[in-house]
């Protein structure tokens, strides 16, 4: 590289990261106040949404004007500016979380929000954007500016940063959209906004079939997503008209979540029944097949192993860690709250489809040779306690069920950066291609083990508690069927136990290397990785030894839920 | 239920080796290798001995503070969760975590802080001397730590939420301590197993657990040992529950059928198998059935009586199982692990004793054989901490001994690297090897010998105050309840039994001509080594003091203040086991010491005994041992080459076949259903889809084949529409 490029070079980099500094702190400065009236700030769409989608935005259409050769070189300072961008939802949530700096109230009631801000979007069919938190899906965002940055961290190293990163940070801007949506129509912009970055996240930094793979991950969940819009739409046009700022000029109906669940609340109470028996049957079964789809349930999963094994690790990270949440929430918020009668008449077939993913999630982990491929199906069968907790129609199930998103949600990107760091450093997947990795690599070797038994349900980290809340919840409903839940205890820990046997330990004095890299000394995981892990483990410890920080909001979420919802509704 | 005191701090006994661990594992990764880490710290040994002694000093004072009263801390809140009930109300429901002490807390925690110490300083000497432990010794002093805190955590917990909690930490550190060798296949296997097989049991521990919380509404001890509480539930269901309990006892403590991973776990260095599989953890299992006793105990409930003859006869199954597979083998270590297995399972048929006892109003009863158990479990893990720590130390100076001799004889082949010591057939662990090792080690041989009549139960020493009283309590019940007499045969056979393998294994190892050329120049040398084994010998010979106070009836019933007086207690003490009233007692006492004290060791003296070399001298207090056995051997002329060669020695030998059973099933059942699983998920559940994919696609190349690109063609079609649409309007019209 002569002197006059790297001058060049150095102003370019200078400009970019200027120029978006300058972006952003106009836009950080001006539009959390441009709210509709009251002087409360805005802390949700802008900085939490839309600054991520917008910055990434930015880059990547800065980066695309590059040329292939000037992308390497400007991928540092891109990566350096997506890490500092992510590091501010980050720091928005957390102070939230902590009710530090910026004041909220967690102590909400049922269709309460905290942080709401509604703005008319489409005056004509009652659309909004219409954002708020609640104890459901706080956690949620929390876990997904967390999980972003560290995200990045992990992996620093992969190549073409220049678009990779951004595309993580769109991810996340988009995630944390569906989870503060409140408004249908704002809710499935963004539930399908998601596919996009991840699509191309799988398309051109996947393996070797990631054409195949990204298809089938786009189109499976996007079919299932269709009738999910298809239940949506009918649920608008059943709703009562009405007339007001949110109501539709033409349609005289509305999106909004709020009304909704009001509306559903009032209809439910007592003996009512919103919408009547079978109209509620259907839409709870049209809305569940999207999202079953999404978490994935058995038998709608097989997308998620070829998406796994094919994405790169970042893509793995975010798909396990907050993607198949999507699922989850959406569940809880649409379907579960809205139509407690179809809950009901559904009850016995959710707790089937949950112990069949549980049980055949944990089968066929065992069965597996590829490293990856059988994270990615444990992550089918710890979905399946979510569904469990639901079918328990008990506070404690429900509570297992939120806390089994969010500890999923930090160990299970944990599980992929490990599988990431695995195949980046011995290009192979294989379990017992290389033996004695504790001789080399001592630090994957610890963090694997760390990640595996937090993800078999090692009491003192996070997934132990939700795994002992809904035993207590699954044993009061469904008594010895808790049997096979215990079943897949022990399967857990033995396909884990078992792939640590063969890679872990092993080899004899002289380790066994991995042929693929043909004699090479195999080497220890990088720093990025390293701090990455770190990261993702101490967190897993926090939760696991502290599980009332997030637990004490999601209790209160429950709570409410079933008092209101559930009691009030006559259930 | 809360007082101020030393009971404020003991929080501290676990949480300062729990923080102890991070604390040695980054020092010992940033400094490794340095001398000051490795000369003064010993790699964490010293780090790892302060605090064990801080926890030690801790737990003295709390137990010198509990001595006779109960104490609990405030229980805070560990998270909080709601209960939807019948009614329609929402209530609270708290997880809470504090501190609960009690007579049984005293006696675990005494146990568990004092042997964790001893162990310590054994390691100290055991682990830092070997060269194959270079540069991985922090790791073992972190795990070592981790592992104490779990147990002292576990027997502090005031609820059998934070049972478990630690009880799966300890559990943890089993699984990484066993495999602390990683590079070796069959010490990975052996953790996986150990992990495993203890997992199974603590599945139904969990599940037993959730029903419990389901009948209680909490798992405090406050809660669910309160009478009115107790009275509430029904008998029939809390006997479901604490049977499911008990199985991940069975899982933890090594019983049949979950026994297995333990001769197995033996892989793990000495100090492991010492602290973890013979001194504490194997104890959890019986500490989790003796803190079942209040619902026993409780007035209003119903009969609980099926779970104890249950826990009674798995005890007596696996005492008699576990001392026949010891008979065979020849790694001393394995020994040792079946007589552990064998021993917990004389707790167990105690436990279960005591629990039948309870249940059926026999306040009295109950209160001794629950004594006689929990002593057991106290002579146990002194004399088995003691017995591995001086196996260890016969290990140790064997492997010393044979490098040594090695050398001599490879004197010009520069034999700079340690590891081949590791490499050829020599096995250090093989009983073949040794033989008259007595004199060479006195200390070690002393402990040994104190150990194995500890177990044996030689009348005075140790053991044999508990044992007793087990046994004794095992006929007792059966008078009553013929059920029990299965149990109660069990024991009373496992104790000739127990004398006879225990002394084989003594003979063996200490009498006799020295067997190898390595066993003739064993040295007692190694540092460190001899405190823990003087001190234990010191402490199991004085058993006989806590005999005195009454320990049977002191720690079933503090309350009834027996200790008093010293020695009218060992009077009592000696008249009721020699001179009992009741007749049956007092023959079954000389029965059991016939069996354990006369003919067990005398089979073994005849087939094992013989003196040492001509000019060896062991000293005096097992010179006529050794002598008696030569004696013996001589004169019996017993010759058992028929029993050797027989199918049963076989199937001994194989450990009964269970092992290779388990193996299969996991192998070829489930693992071999879990490859068909895989195969159908990928061809017939994705089959389908891929199917779907596939019709769509060919039915759009179908399609695409409309457009042809001729006009002609497009114009009938757009004349077939209309007509189509005329016609449709025509038939709707």
């Amino acid at each position: 590289m002569s002197g006059t490029q790297a001058l060049d070079i150095k102003n370019k980099e200078f400009m970019l990261v200027g120029g978006l500094l300058l972006i952003v702190a106009a836009l950080m400065a001006f539009f959390p106040y441009m709210s509709s009236g009251d002087s409360e700030v805005d802390w949700i769409s802008l900085p939490l949404v839309g600054f991520p989608i917008i910055v990434s935005c930015i880059l990547l259409a800065f980066a695309s004007q590059e040329s292939r050769s000037r992308k390497e070189v400007i991928a540092v300072p891109i990566r350096l500016f997506t890490l500092a961008a992510s590091l501010i939802p980050l720091a928005i949530s957390t102070s939230l979380f902590f009710d530090w700096l910026i004041a909220v109230d967690w102590n909400l009631g049922y269709n309460e929000y905290a942080l709401e801000k509604e703005y008319i979007w489409i005056e004509t069919i009652g659309v909004s954007w219409h954002v708020g938190m609640d104890g459901l899906s706080f956690p949620m965002v929390w876990l997904t500016t967390f999980l972003i940055p560290v995200t990045i961290v992990t992996t620093w190293n992969e190549k073409d940063g220049a678009t990779y990163h951004p595309l993580l940070l769109m991810m996340g801007g988009a995630l944390i959209g569906v989870f503060v949506a409140l408004d249908l129509f704002l809710f499935y912009v963004f539930w399908e906004l998601t596919l996009i970055p991840m699509f191309f996240l799988i398309l051109k930094w996947g393996g070797k079939d990631r054409r195949y793979a990204s298809q089938k991950f786009f189109i499976y969940t996007f079919a299932a997503s269709v009738i999910m819009l298809l239940g949506l739409i009918t649920l608008y046009f059943l709703q009562p008209e009405g007339s007001g700022p949110r109501y539709g000029t033409v349609t005289n109906r509305t999106f909004d979540m709020r009304v909704l669940f009001t509306n559903a609340l009032a209809a439910n109470e007592g003996d009512g029944v919103f919408l009547g028996k079978d109209m509620q049957n259907i839409l709870f079964a049209m809305l569940m097949l999207g999202f079953l789809v999404k978490l994935p349930a058995v038998p709608f999963h097989t997308w998620l192993p070829d998406a796994h094994v094919q994405a790169p690790t970042g893509g793995s990270m975010l798909l396990a860690g907050v993607m198949l949440k999507m699922g989850a929430y959406g569940m809880l918020r649409l379907p579960v709250a809205l139509f407690p009668d179809a809950l009901i008449f559904y009850q016995d077939i959710i707790m089937a489809i949950g112990l069949i993913s549980l049980v055949w999630g944990a089968i066929v982990c065992l069965g597996q040779t590829n490293l990856k491929r059988m994270v990615a199906y444990s992550s089918v069968s710890h979905m399946g306690i979510i569904l469990l907790g639901i079918a328990s129609m008990q506070p404690i199930g429900y509570a297992a069920a939120l806390f089994m998103m969010f500890a999923h949600g930090i160990i299970s990107p944990m599980l992929f950066a490990v599988c990431g760091a695995f195949k980046h450093h011995y290009h192979s997947m294989e379990i017992g291609a290389m033996r004695g990795m504790a001789k080399w690599s001592p630090y994957l070797a610890v963090y694997m083990m760390f990640a595996w038994m937090a993800s078999l349900g090692l009491p003192l980290l996070a997934g132990f508690v939700a795994e002992l809340m809904l035993m207590i919840a699954y044993w009061h409903t469904y008594g010895w069927w808790i049997l096979l839940p215990g079943f897949v205890l022990a399967i857990t820990a033995a396909y884990y136990l078992w792939s640590m046997q063969r890679t872990i330990f092993e080899g004899g004095d002289e380790g066994q290397p991995p042929e693929s890299l043909n004699g090479e000394t195999p080497p220890d995981i990088t720093t990025s990785e390293n701090i990455g892990m770190i990261i993702l483990a101490f967190f897993t410890i926090l939760f696991g030894i502290f599980p009332f920080i997030a637990l004490d909001m999601m209790g209160q979420w429950t709570h409410e839920l079933f008092l209101t919802v559930f009691e009030g509704g006559g259930i | 239920m809360s007082e101020s005191g030393i009971i404020d701090y003991a929080v501290l006994i676990p949480l300062l080796p729990m923080l102890a661990f991070p604390v040695i594992l980054f020092l010992g990764r940033i400094f490794n290798g340095t001398p000051t880490w490795v000369k003064n710290l010993k790699e964490g040994g010293i780090i790892a001995l302060t605090v064990m002694g801080a926890s030690l000093l801790l737990a003295l004072a709390v137990i010198k503070e509990h001595m006779n009263s109960i104490g609990a801390t405030n229980v805070f809140t560990w998270f909080e969760t709601h209960w939807w009930e019948v009614d329609g109300a929402l209530t609270d429901r708290v997880f809470g975590v504090g501190i609960y002490i009690d007579h049984l807390t005293v006696m675990l925690l005494f146990v568990a802080a004092f042997l964790c110490f001893l162990i310590n300083i054994f390691s100290i000497g055991y682990m830092n001397t070997d060269p194959i432990n270079d540069n991985r010794n922090h790791r073992f002093y972190a795990e070592f730590v981790l592992f104490c805190s779990g147990m002292l955590g576990m027997v502090l917990a005031d609820s059998f939420l934070w049972l478990f909690i630690f009880w799966e930490l300890m559990g943890l550190c089993s699984y990484l301590l066993i495999g602390f060798y990683y590079e070796r296949p069959s010490a990975a296997y052996a953790a996986k197993k150990a992990f495993l097989t203890t997992r199974v049991g603590d599945v139904f521990l969990v599940i037993g657990l959730a029903m419990l919380w389901n009948m209680f509404g909490s798992l405090d001890y406050a809660v669910v040992f309160d009478p009115v509480e107790i009275a509430k539930v029904s008998s029939s269901e809390l006997q479901i529950a604490l049977g499911m309990m008990f199985i991940g006892a069975v899982g933890k403590s090594a019983q049949f059928p979950l026994h297995v991973w333990l001769p197995d776990a033996m892989e793990g260095p000495t100090p492991v198998s010492a602290l973890i599989h013979a001194a504490t953890m194997v104890n959890a299992g019986l500490y989790l059935v003796a803190r079942m006793f209040p619902f026993f105990q409780a007035a209003d409930i119903g009969s609980l009586s099926t779970l104890a003859i249950i826990i009674a006869c798995i005890g007596g199954i696996t005492a008699v199982m576990a001392a026949l597979i010891a008979f065979v083998q020849m790694d001393l270590k394995k020994v040792l692990a079946y007589s552990t297995m064998s021993q917990l399972a004389y707790i167990f048929t105690g436990l279960g004793c005591a629990l039948w006892f309870a249940n059926n109003g026999y306040e009295e009863l109950a209160t001794f054989a629950l004594g006689a158990s929990l002593f057991h479990l106290f002579n146990h893990a002194m004399a088995k901490g003691m017995l591995f720590m001086a196996s260890g130390s016969v290990i140790h100076e064997m492997h010393h001994a044979h490098h040594e001799v090695a050398h001599h004889e490879h004197d010009d082949d520069h034999h700079d690297d340690h590891h081949d010591d590791h490499h050829d057939d020599f096995d250090a662990q093989s009983m073949a090897n040794m033989g008259g090792l007595a004199n060479k080690m006195p200390i070690t041989a002393t402990a040994m010998f104190v150990g194995s009549m500890s177990i044996i139960g030689i009348p005075f020493i140790g053991g044999f105050w508990s044992k007793e009283g087990i046994i004794a309590s095992a006929w007792k019940v059966a008078l009553k309840e013929p059920v029990f007499l299965f149990p109660a045969m069990l024991v009373l056979i496992g104790a000739g039994m127990t004398g006879f393998y225990m002394s084989r294994m003594w003979f063996m190892t200490f009498a006799g001509k020295p067997k190898t050329d390595v066993a003739k120049h064993v040295h007692e040398q190694t540092p460190w080594i001899p405190i823990p084994l003087v001190v234990l010998t010191f402490m199991t010979l004085s058993a006989f003091i806590l005999a005195g106070m009454h320990a049977g009836a002191w720690l079933g019933d503090y309350q009834s203040g027996h200790y008093s007086n010293f020695f009218s207690g060992v009077g009592e003490e000696l008249q009721y086991v020699f001179l009992n009233d009741d007749p049956f007692l007092m023959v079954l006492t000389y029965v059991t010491i016939g069996l354990s004290f006369i003919l067990g060791p005398s089979f073994a003296m005849a087939l094992y005994g013989g003196s040492l070399d001509d000019d060896d001298e062991a000293k005096p207090w097992m010179q006529w041992a050794i002598d008696l056995s030569a004696r013996v051997n001589k004169n019996s002329n017993f010759d058992n080459s028929a029993w050797a060669n027989s199918s049963l020695a076989y199937s001994l030998e194989k450990r009964l076949h269970f092992d290779d059973w388990y193996d299969a099933a996991m192998l070829k059942i489930v693992v071999g259903f879990a490859y068909i699983s895989a195969k159908f998920d990928k061809n017939v559940i994705d089959g389908v889809i891929k199917t779907i994919e596939s019709t769509s696609q060919a039915a759009s190349a179908k399609l695409r084949t409309l457009t042809t690109g001729s006009a002609r063609d497009y114009i009938m079609m757009t004349a077939l529409g209309t007509l189509a649409i005329f016609l449709l309007l025509w038939g709707v019209a």
